[in-house]
């Protein structure tokens, strides 16, 4: 009692007496009904603790071990995170990942809200231009890259014979240190059909009257786009931009059927993030170190995501926010 | 109770007071969601003892007369059904086993992490057949069976009946963790129509001599190579391939570090390869992809005719050149490979059998891997190793008469078998790290071919990835 006065505490017995207040406060109707509540959502509780929270912390607690995906984990401290920055192939593939998040990025940003633009206009065809845009982003990714190794080989590929018979210089794409990051972006751009509906569907929200104004106050389209269009669809901007910005940062599949088949990607050109952090778990079984890796690249895009969430109370306008 | 839109709106205490209005569908919603609770927690209860059940049955099994062994491959096609009569008759001569195979379609990754997870999940196959990289990290971390234990009795004699090379191999301080249904053994093909062509008479007996015929080969029109002479780095073959013909399959310090950058015979290897960086790295690649050399395919640039030396196996004579390529067969020849070492010699590889750490049967696991390999069982495998076009595990194997029909209806394969038990002959000693090593011995074979590292920065590469412990 002492210890509590010392340290400004309630007694126990008025302590009692508040807990008893606090769980009186939620009437027995509605405790049922919390419980009901909880019950049903059970199944999702169950699955992100199992599958998202359980994983998340064990990444964390392995990443300071020397765990190997069998026996023991060993507690080693830092040695993980010290060991990256003293690796060159994670230095490589941190800066590929970035290369390519970089110019990726802006790319199919643009290209994709450019071609939404193009195919909301009233326009004969349009839904048949929509369809085509849209298919190459529901073929299957190990087929489209297929696809365009052979499409960009330089032995045979068809892009390689139009060039050199128009007397261009004809790269060697995928299998050129030079050529093969840009590659890999021209592959990305090929898909770009999913944020173009995205896009698509936003600027269809944006409000007819809005353009009919400006047209009778002498805006032209430029500026209709600059003050209208690009303010409206600001938030379907917002979450393109965080959903590609996720997509590159981890970055794996393509270049790994591209380079896992021998048909591209030279030496450790296109060697990407995701990549080396799954050679590191599965090829050479340093789960410790991988999970090192994981946690490190988790910690950069939450970052980068902090830095773009308050960047956009700059930028993005929500029609119905309270100014 | 609607808002001033007109919509539902929820309020405290509404939903009990129309539950109280229908009482039925109330004890449905109670019962509905405690079901969907209890199903919830009763299946992920299910998923997470599934495979501890599972290892159960299996153990359970240990007492019923037959016991049943899961053999785990990577291989599809007309490898896969040689194994699959390679199962049938061991079945059929070992009443009391039976063995099922099970055929794991991926790249030696994925089936790598596919086996650490039955072993962590305490249910792994009996045995998993496995490209011999991972063998000594999975040793050191104690993921095998050591089979010295059952080196007795009849199978005493078998380290010995074994070519040493496939012991090497298969051995990690002192334990035997792996041995090989066969052995690959590396030679030098070439084209005799296509060498002829530009007045080379007989295959190359030096390495300088080798060096001047291959570059006579070159042809390159408008950027694509119409034909070519030889490159070190075509199906996948990078500096351990050529390890053995330069004496640098094992480069250790003193301190039992990788030391290839102080080593005479990798540095003599690199510079050899980086003579090559006068090539398009790329044109010799996409024409590689373009002849069909995808995902394993059977099909590379020598067997389509357009180059006039490869480095492979007995497998591209027997198998890839009859399929792909018929007008070639009796106009190749096969030598050893002309390194700075005496011929003849090649790396010792092969397909190893290991008896993951948890399996329910290991006893009968190690009996079924050295039947494979052949040991007491020559004539069969003898011919069925033909078919496979494979080096056999030990050399006794080849005195099988199906075998020596098979050699002396291919002249050819002479020039693979004398290496095997030749005193150059070496396997790289097996280390926690052997993964890494190949991986960065292939990245640095590319990078130094285009020119994006000097051999001394690729050796230095090499050694920094290899010695990485944690």
């Amino acid at each position: 009692m002492q210890i509590d006065v010392q340290a400004n505490r309630l007694p126990a017995a008025p302590l009692k007496v508040a807990r008893g207040r606090r769980r009186g406060s939620l009437r027995s109707p509605n405790r049922r009904a919390l419980r009901l509540g909880l019950l049903f959502v059970s199944p999702w509780i169950v699955g992100f603790l199992l599958f998202f929270a359980y994983p998340f912390f064990a990444t964390i607690y392995y990443s300071f071990t020397d765990f190997n995906g069998v026996g023991a984990a060993h507690w080693i401290g830092f040695t993980n995170y010290v060991n990256l920055f003293h690796d060159p192939l994670f230095k490589t593939s941190l800066f590929n990942t970035f290369y390519y998040t970089a110019i990726e990025l802006p790319l199919s940003t643009v290209a994709a809200l450019g071609l939404a633009l193009l195919l909301n206009m009233n326009m004969r065809g349009r839904a048949i231009y929509r369809t085509i845009f849209y298919i190459p982003s529901i073929v299957p990714l190990v087929a489209s890259c297929m696809i365009f190794v052979w499409l960009f080989n330089p032995a045979s590929g068809i892009v390689n014979d139009i060039l050199i018979d128009a007397h261009l210089p004809s790269p060697d794409w995928f299998f050129s240190v030079a050529w093969s990051k840009p590659s890999f972006i021209l592959l990305g751009l090929w898909g770009l059909g999913q944020p173009m509906v995205i896009y698509l569907a936003g600027l269809q929200g944006v409000p007819r009257d809005m353009y009919e104004v400006a047209a009778l106050d002498g805006a032209s389209a430029w500026k209709r786009l600059r003050y209208i269009t690009i303010p409206m669809i600001s938030p379907v901007i917002l979450f393109n931009v965080i959903l590609q910005l996720v997509l590159c940062i981890s970055y794996f599949t393509q270049a790994q059927v591209i380079e896992s088949s021998d048909i591209g990607g030279p030496g450790t050109s296109t060697w990407f993030y995701v990549q080396y952090l799954y050679e590191q778990a599965f090829e050479f079984l340093k789960l410790g170190y991988s999970s090192a890796m994981a946690f490190f690249l988790f910690v950069i895009s939450a970052v980068i995501m902090v830095v773009l969430f308050r960047s956009s109370a700059r930028w993005v306008y929500y029609a119905n926010e309270q100014q | 109770m609607k808002d001033q839109q007109g919509h539902e709106s929820y309020a405290p205490g509404r939903m009990s007071r129309r539950r109280s209005r229908h009482p039925g569908w109330n004890r449905f919603n109670s019962k509905f969601a405690v079901t969907l609770a209890a199903v919830t927690i009763v299946g992920t209860i299910g998923l997470a003892t599934a495979g501890g059940g599972t290892a159960g049955a299996a153990s359970s099994t240990s007492s019923t007369p037959v016991v049943n062994l899961t053999w785990w491959t990577m291989w599809s096609g007309s490898t896969l059904q040689l194994l699959n009569t390679m199962v049938t008759q061991f079945n059929k001569t070992h009443p009391g086993i039976h063995v099922t195979e099970t055929n794991i379609p991926s790249d030696a990754t994925t089936s790598t992490a596919k086996l650490l997870s039955t072993i962590a999940a305490g249910d792994p196959p009996d045995i998993f057949t496995e490209w011999w990289p991972e063998i000594g990290s999975f040793a050191a971390d104690g993921d095998l069976v050591n089979m010295n234990q059952y080196l007795t009795g009849q199978y005493a004699g078998l380290e010995k009946w074994e070519y040493p090379v496939a012991v090497q191999a298969g051995t990690y301080k002192g334990g035997l963790y792996a041995i090989p249904m066969s052995m690959n053994s590396w030679a030098l093909y070439y084209n005799i129509p296509l060498l002829a062509e530009y007045g080379i008479k007989s295959p190359p007996k030096t390495l300088a001599q080798f060096d001047a015929d291959q570059a006579k080969l070159w042809v390159v029109d408008n950027g694509r190579i119409v034909t070519m002479g030889f490159y070190p780095d075509t199906d996948g073959n990078g500096f351990q391939f050529y390890t053995t013909f330069f004496g640098a399959t094992n480069c250790f310090n003193s301190a039992g570090k990788y030391d290839f950058e102080n080593c005479s015979g990798a540095k003599a290897e690199m510079n050899w390869i980086a003579s090559f960086s006068k090539y398009s790295y790329a044109q010799v690649m996409a024409l590689q992809t373009d002849l069909g050399f995808v995902a394993g395919g059977q099909t590379d640039i020598w067997t389509n005719g357009k180059s006039g030396f490869e480095l492979s196996g007995p497998w591209v004579g027997a198998q890839n050149v009859p399929v792909s390529n018929p007008d070639l067969e009796d106009h190749f020849g096969v030598e050893a490979f002309p390194g700075i070492v005496p011929k003849p010699s090649t790396l010792g590889q092969g397909n190893f059998n290991i008896i993951p750490k948890g399996a329910a049967h290991p006893a009968q696991a190690f009996e079924f891997i050295s039947w494979l390999a052949g040991y007491k069982n020559e004539s069969f495998v003898g011919s069925i190793d033909p078919k496979g076009g494979w080096v056999p595990a030990g050399p006794t194997v080849t005195k099988a008469p199906a075998y020596q029909t098979w050699l002396k209806q291919n002249s050819w394969l002479s020039g693979f078998l004398p290496q095997m038990s030749s005193p150059y002959t070496e396997a790289p000693t097996l280390t926690p790290t052997q993964a890494q090593l190949f991986a960065a011995e292939n990245t640095a074979t590319a990078d130094v071919l285009q020119k994006i590292m000097t051999p001394e920065q690729a050796l230095k590469y090499i050694d920094q990835q290899a010695n990485a412990s944690s």
